[in-house]
This record gives C-alpha cells, structure tokens and sequence, in this order.
C-alpha cells in the first residue's frame, strides 16, 4: 500500500462496462520522511474509490487482489488493480 | 490503474493466437512530475476503442484480462477508460514541492 493526496478526479464516458458507476480518483504518491518532510515522488496513479475522498484528502491506496477485495470482498470481475482503502485523519508524521 | 496518453499503435503479423483480433497501442503514462523521455511506454490492448491522442486509464495485471472478457488472455495492460476529463486540485501538479515540507496539502 501506499500513501498519497487526492489530486484530482478522473471522468470518463467511454468505458469498460465494469467500470460503470465507479469513482476514479488521481492519487500523487506522498514520500513522508522521519523529520516530518514530505515530497511527492513523481508517481500518479488512478485509484478507485468507495469510501467518497475528496481532493486534497491523504489517503492509502492498495493494489493488486487486495484493491479488488477493497471494492467487492471476493470478486474477481470489478476492473480495479489500485483502490483507495482509507483516508487518512492524523498520523505521527 | 494509471493515466497514459495514446501515442500510437502497434501492428503485427506475427503474434500468440490469442492476440488475434485485438488493437494494441502505445501508451505514454502522464507522469507531471518527470520529464517525458523519462516515463517507459507501456502497449495496452484496447478492447474500449481508443484512437492516438486521447488520454485513456490503462489497468495492469488480472484486470487487464478481465477487460478482455478472459484471464487467460497473455495480456497485462489494458484500456479500461478513455478519459473525458479530469478535474485537478488547483496549482498541484504546476508546482511539484520536492522535499521542503510544504506539499503535505491536507493539512
């Protein structure tokens, strides 16, 4: 899992059938140091998302079977590789 | 899930029966924060019709498969989406913070 910020959110008419209904959100990977300085480390991804985040929220995103498990617990049909798993209220950095 | 642009497309005689029938196209991952010689071009099987140009959402491993209606499909990206629009928290992607402590934005 990773952690970044909600930078933006992706629309899109022309899409896979299983997509439909689904939110997308773009998510900057957040590097967060011992110190407490944080940079964004270049990568974006596109994340789905049920938990309603917002822009500019940190949240934590998952992948692979356990982004699937995140969206529907045991399916193998929802067309998701990345998902946002919890957004996050504090941390200690 | 990443963000890609259509660069072009990939053609060939030659393949795994099972890649018979699909478009394959080159995708370039939009990536703001790298220069763009720097970012590896990923070949996605479009089953969603997308042309070179348009800005897609590619999805990597099982559910580039799924896409295809198969995991046995010898395929591991995909075109899930084509994008129409994506909405952008203003000022983030045009002034990257690299490492002073100030790009939390959260907070």
């Amino acid at each position: 899992m990773i952690r970044g910020v909600v930078i933006g959110e992706v629309w899109a008419t022309r899409k896979n059938p299983a997509l439909q209904g689904r939110k997308l959100l773009l998510v900057s990977q957040l590097s967060v140091h011992m110190d407490g300085t944080r940079h964004f480390t270049g990568r974006v991804i596109v994340a789905m998302d049920n938990l309603d985040a917002d822009v500019g929220q940190e949240v934590v995103v998952a992948f692979g079977s356990g982004a699937r498990n995140a969206i529907e617990p045991g399916s193998r049909s929802v067309l998701v590789d990345a998902a946002v798993v919890q957004v996050i209220d504090g941390s200690s950095t | 899930m990443i963000l890609g642009r259509v660069v072009g497309q990939v053609w060939a005689t030659r393949k795994c029966r099972r890649l018979e029938g699909q478009k394959l196209l080159l995708v370039q991952p939009l990536c703001w924060h790298l220069p763009d010689h720097e970012t590896d071009h990923v070949v996605a099987v479009d089953p969603v019709g997308a042309e070179v140009g348009q800005d897609v959402v590619i999805c990597m491993g099982t559910p580039a498969r799924l896409a295809l209606g198969d995991t046995r499909f010898p395929v591991e990206a995909s075109v899930a989406a084509i994008v129409d629009d994506v909405e952008m928290w203003e000022g983030r992607l045009q002034r990257p913070v690299n490492g002073s402590g100030q790009s939390g934005g959260a907070r």
